[in-house]
């Protein structure tokens, strides 16, 4: 680490430059709203507001229950144990409900995985319960029809395309539910050529494919973590988007907080190409394209292997390393010395890299430690094989039905076009999706499944760790579970409690020896939400090194490439309709509402583009995609990354998100969605989906697409020259190193001082009872952002969409400010998470006209909201520019409880 | 001249109408103040039957005082545990059972007017057994006291605190048909508020703050 005194640290290229970071109301699109129509409202609104107040109180009723359910109290919040559906990560879910409605999602403390952790996603899983757009029936064409008349027909179709030849395709996302397995394979078994299809839109596969080759057995291994003293991330955000981020993060911070009496820490190296989360918490961070994944993992091996004692029958690469050799030696020294203690991690999806991957996990020793294939994991199963052959199988027009839940077959593919000729060809296509979706509009029937929170089903993330998910409320609309529908089209009539019950009763109860007797087991798991039970036997064998062999051994890659990714709140398109995810700024970009195309500073000096200049990305030979250009500091000067999930159906509903004063603007982009589909990039592999792309032509377009960045906002510096006595700009970040803080737990804590000349009130905040203090771990505070959802969903705090953030009117009372620091190659950063401060003397209390922002007794700062009436003094007197630019109002006065995603 | 006359007719015309409002001044309440409200319920449910003559603890039926921040309205179940017995007034019931005595019959099932409406929301027959097929339903009971949006009101804080039913509610045991007795404006809890912390409740010493966030957040 450089000196740490000396450093600045900044948030944004502008602030870092010097200019002037006013922000600018959109320039695209004309106005909406001509003066004559403000004036028509305006008056229209006086008007009735004065005739309204007038009246006397309505008469309201009270109704009560017709008979009171047991332990259910009004006005109280409940909370049941759950699994969160958000991923396939399996995280413990306490459902809050009030008054039968499901409100407020929370981590389960004592579950073995998240351990009371929940992410950005897990926290905005009620908005979906009550969307307007979820299906409320069952759609046959276009239209509205009923459950039998839809069962009929596909049980009737579903009998014919037995007779054709049987060949029959179930596609889902990964399915770590033993009871939708058993479901899905009973519904299978009927046909002579049935086959389910796992399909993850960010997958994973060539780890588990990788596992095949080198031990016998397609599985995916447990990461674990806390173990782990030293972690070697080749680009696998696992702080972020990887597999299971919120298990991963508890597991990862057990080793990022040192103890005085134990200043011990894991020591963390990050080499990606893109700026990834985790990338911005480790210890050291490399720029490296993900082609070079292979080579650079090859001359570890090399070094490792000298370590070991063990040679490889394979001739070692020529090529040099794009990183330096001595670096290479120090980690491949650290690694050896904390052998059976490390990790060493690869989101690449090229299969052979994932052997080195294994290779080198194999040489340290990690399996059975740090890595777990005995009780691996079953959080992301999707199979790319299965999928590519689905799509040969499609193209031979060999299928007669095709059954699609979860992702969206036609959004999260590259060809959408073909998808639908060939889809045309089957002759039966059932929808499960909750909306309508790309893949629904070509689907005969829509047979919508309930939202988790309705529904009953397991989950078993971990090989022993089964959970349970419990409905909270009945069913807003005419669903089904897919339970129910597969087993319906089993020939079977069965409720999903019913169906879930009997797994647990014929395949889980055995697996646990506490008790025998099945209401006690079923119940005490309903109350606990998970129970831990014997693993599924493991089939997988000893290591085979015969199958290693060193990667791109001749030359390291050279020329642009594009890498797609997920982004931290949007994990895949099905969140799309959430405006909480859509408008949480991206934890490192800050960017809302959009995907984009993220740069280095020097490739978008070389292409003479700047935020928002739409540039047009094109894979030589393929197919081409227009986005907005961002500027990322610490991004590869040969990579361009954009994120997933975006430009889906259905988005269009965000047109007029927002207040629609006479100068808004839309938030949709030119093709009226939010963002643009990026899945036309993909590359489609023999054995896997890949996300990364060689030889990338990307060319300005002239045109412009403003983001909305939130990156800037509230900054405020004071010139030196006219800062009075004790308002000149502080050290934002204040750090240390391990050794120094060995030394002196103190160390790098500056503290600043100032005597105050002149103090405007008298000290009359004497605080007698309770006072109130919150205290944020920096070093474990990994920004993920999930306390800004929670607290969204906590406080019911709007959304405003992309134009209103532009002119900084965002309202989320937590933001969290991203600082830089460094260039070129060591770019560092820091996370501040930052609400309001509760100033004992607070400058938004002095200058209140209306005395709305109070002090209390247990010195917090409170704002009695309905006595504000909208000057915005305290916002603009606020030296934290807490909550500062909120549409009439500060909000953020209120006492913070977080829900982090990092459990203490 | 003429302005003379109009400036006179005015001033007289607002002399009148301050001394109209100054009379009134005692009798006036705040918009929204809706103190001595008593509207007319689907069932004319006597709380003076109930908790005076009877002497029912309000807990009996609005038990969410202690445990809510709502003290609840009794949901239909529980007026059915007693009135799956007491289906009409004492004199009726007595008379028709004095009456079947004597003429050695079973006695017949009385049921007053007021009670068939609960009966009917319950989902039950004239003979009083349920009716397949139709689920208790709610009684549309109009609310008498209604806090604005903006002030958050618990009723087990003050419960707990030992403030009694009456100190806020008056005279519930005497009202025929309920009525609001307190006015619920922000003056009249900060007095209590203040007092209560420098006197105490019932002689136990308390802290009632006064902060805005108290009610307000």
């Amino acid at each position: 680490m450089t000196d740490v005194q000396s450093k600045t640290w900044w948030k944004g290229p502008r602030e870092q430059t010097g200019a002037a970071s006013i922000p600018q109301p959109h320039t695209d699109g004309p106005a909406q709203l001509s003066r004559r129509r403000f004036l028509e409202a305006a008056g229209f609104v006086v008007s009735t507001a004065a005739v309204s107040g007038c009246g006397r109180a309505p008469v309201e009723t009270a109704l009560p229950f017709g008979v009171h359910p047991e332990g259910v109290q009004p006005g109280r919040m409940k909370h049941y144990a759950s699994t969160c559906l958000g991923c396939a990560a399996g995280c413990g879910l306490l459902v809050g409900t009030r008054d039968g409605r499901p409100l407020k999602m929370e981590g389960i403390p004592e579950h073995p995985l998240s351990k009371g952790g929940l992410c950005a996603v897990g926290q905005a899983v009620p908005l979906g319960l009550y969307d307007s757009q979820r299906l409320t029936h069952p759609l046959k064409g276009r239209e509205k029809a009923e459950w039998s008349a839809i069962d009929d027909d596909v049980i009737a179709a579903l009998k014919q395309a037995e007779q054709d030849g049987g060949v029959v395709r179930v596609v889902t996302g990964t399915v770590n539910s033993p009871t939708l397995q058993h479901c899905i394979d009973t519904f299978l078994g009927q046909f002579t050529d049935g086959r389910h299809v796992s399909f993850d839109p960010i997958s994973s596969s060539a780890i588990l494919d990788a596992h095949a080759r080198t031990h016998g057995k397609r599985v995916l291994p447990h990461y674990k973590f806390d173990e782990a003293k030293v972690i070697v991330s080749f680009g696998a955000d696992f702080l972020g988007t990887w597999i299971s981020p919120v298990e991963f993060t508890a597991g990862w911070r057990t080793q990022r907080v040192p103890d005085e009496s134990d200043a011990e820490m894991s020591w963390h190296v990050h080499l990606e190409g893109r700026m990834s989360l985790t990338g911005s918490k480790a210890d050291k961070r490399y720029r490296l394209t993900p082609n070079d994944y292979g080579l650079v993992l090859s001359h570890l091996a090399v070094r490792l292997g000298e370590l070991a004692g063990r040679t490889l029958n394979d001739v070692p690469p020529s090529a040099a390393s794009p990183i330096d050799d001595a670096d290479l030696d120090h980690i491949s020294g650290q690694l050896w010395k904390h052998r059976e203690a490390c990790l060493v991690l690869c989101d690449s999806q090229d299969v052979q890299v994932q052997v080195l991957v294994n290779y080198l996990n194999e040489l340290l020793g990690n399996y059975g430690k740090t890595l777990d294939i005995a009780r691996p994991s079953r959080q992301r199963l999707g199979n790319d094989r299965e999928l590519i052959d689905l799509i040969e199988d499609l193209r031979a027009g060999k299928v007669q039905a095709l059954l699609v839940a979860g992702p969206d077959l036609t959004h999260n593919l590259p060809n959408r076009r073909e998808m639908a000729e060939l889809v045309a060809k089957v002759s039966l296509v059932v929808s499960l999706a909750e909306r309508v979706n790309d893949f629904a509009e070509l689907a005969h029937f829509v047979c919508p499944d309930h939202h988790p929170l309705e529904s009953w089903l397991d989950a078993e993330p971990i090989s022993g760790v089964v959970s349970l998910c419990q409905p909270t409320i009945r069913p807003l609309g005419n669903t089904r579970s897919i339970l129910e529908s597969f087993a319906k089209w089993s020939g079977r009539k069965a409720t999903a409690y019913d169906i879930v019950r009997a797994t647990w009763r014929d395949t889980i109860m055995p697996r646990q020896h506490k008790t025998q007797v099945f209401a006690d087991f079923w119940n005490q798991s309903v109350h606990d939400g998970f129970v831990q039970v014997d693993p599924l036997p493991s089939e997988a064998h000893e290591f085979r090194p015969a199958v290693v062999k060193y990667g791109d051994r001749n030359a390291s890659h050279t020329g642009a490439s594009l890498e797609l990714y997920a982004k931290i709140g949007m994990p895949d398109s099905r969140h799309s309709h959430n405006p909480w995810l859509q408008e949480l700024p991206d934890p490192i970009s800050k960017v809302t509402w959009d995907n984009y195309v993220c740069m280095s500073p020097k490739t978008a000096a070389r292409l003479d583009a700047t935020d928002g200049d739409v540039v047009r990305v094109e894979v030589v030979g393929g197919e081409a995609i227009e986005l907005p250009a961002f500027i990322q500091p610490g991004q590869h000067d040969d990579l361009f990354s954009v994120a997933l999930g975006y430009g889906s159906k259905g988005t269009e509903r965000f047109a007029d998100v927002g207040p629609q004063w006479f100068e808004a603007r839309t938030t949709v982009g030119e093709n009226g969605l939010v963002g643009t589909n990026v899945a036309s990039l993909l590359a489609i592999g023999n054995e896997t989906v890949g996300y990364v792309r060689s030889d990338v032509k990307v060319t300005k377009t002239g045109r412009r697409h403003d983001l909305a960045t939130t990156q800037e906002h509230d900054h405020i510096e004071v010139p030196a020259a006219v800062a009075p006595h004790g308002a000149e700009r502080r050290e934002v970040v204040q750090e240390t190193t391990l050794s120094a803080f060995r030394v002196d737990p103190k160390s790098g804590a500056v503290e600043l001082h100032h005597d105050v000349e002149h103090q405007l009130w008298d000290e009359d905040h004497p605080k007698n009872g309770h006072a109130w203090g919150m205290v944020i771990d920096l070093n474990a505070c990994t920004g993920c952002s999930a306390c800004l959802i929670a607290c969204q969903s906590e406080n019911n705090v709007a959304v405003v969409g992309r134009d209103e953030v532009r002119r900084q009117r965002e309202m989320h009372w937590i933001r969290i400010d991203r600082y830089y620091s460094g260039e070129g190659d060591d770019i560092e950063v820091a996370h501040q998470p930052m609400m309001c401060q509760h100033c004992d003397n607070a400058p938004c209390e002095t200058v209140c006209p209306v005395l709305a922002t109070v002090h209390s007794e247990e010195g917090l700062n409170e704002q009695a909201y309905n006595r504000c009436v909208g000057t915005r003094y305290c916002a603009n007197n606020c030296p934290t520019k807490c909550g500062g630019s909120t549409g009439s109002n500060i909000h953020t006065t209120t006492y913070c409880r977080i829900w982090c995603s990092i459990p203490t | 001249m003429q302005r003379m006359i109009v400036t006179v007719i005015l001033v007289v015309g607002l002399g009148f109408s301050l001394m109209v409002l100054a009379s009134g001044v005692g009798l006036w309440h705040l918009p929204d103040n809706q103190q001595g409200y008593s509207p007319p319920q689907p069932i004319d449910y006597s709380h003076r039957l109930h908790a005076g003559e009877l002497n029912i603890n309000c807990r009996f039926c609005h038990s969410g005082a202690w445990e809510s921040r709502h003290a609840g309205i009794p949901s239909t179940d529980v007026c059915m545990k007693c009135h799956k017995f007491v289906t009409d007034s004492f004199d009726v019931m007595q008379a028709e059972l004095k009456r079947a005595g004597d003429a050695k019959e079973k006695p017949q099932t009385m049921v007053s007017d007021e009670l068939r409406k609960l009966y009917d929301a319950f989902g039950l027959d004239k003979d009083l057994k349920p009716i397949d097929g139709v689920e208790p339903k709610s009684i549309p009971w109009v609310r008498v006291h209604n806090l604005p949006d903006y002030v958050r009101f618990s009723h087990k804080a003050h419960v707990t605190a030992g403030v009694s039913c009456q100190h806020c509610h008056g005279p519930v045991e005497s009202m025929e048909r309920m009525s609001q007795f307190s006015s619920l404006s922000m003056g009249w809890c900060v007095d209590c508020h203040r007092e209560s912390t420098e006197a105490g409740i019932n002689g136990k010493q308390v802290h009632a703050s006064t902060d805005c966030s108290v009610c307000h957040h």
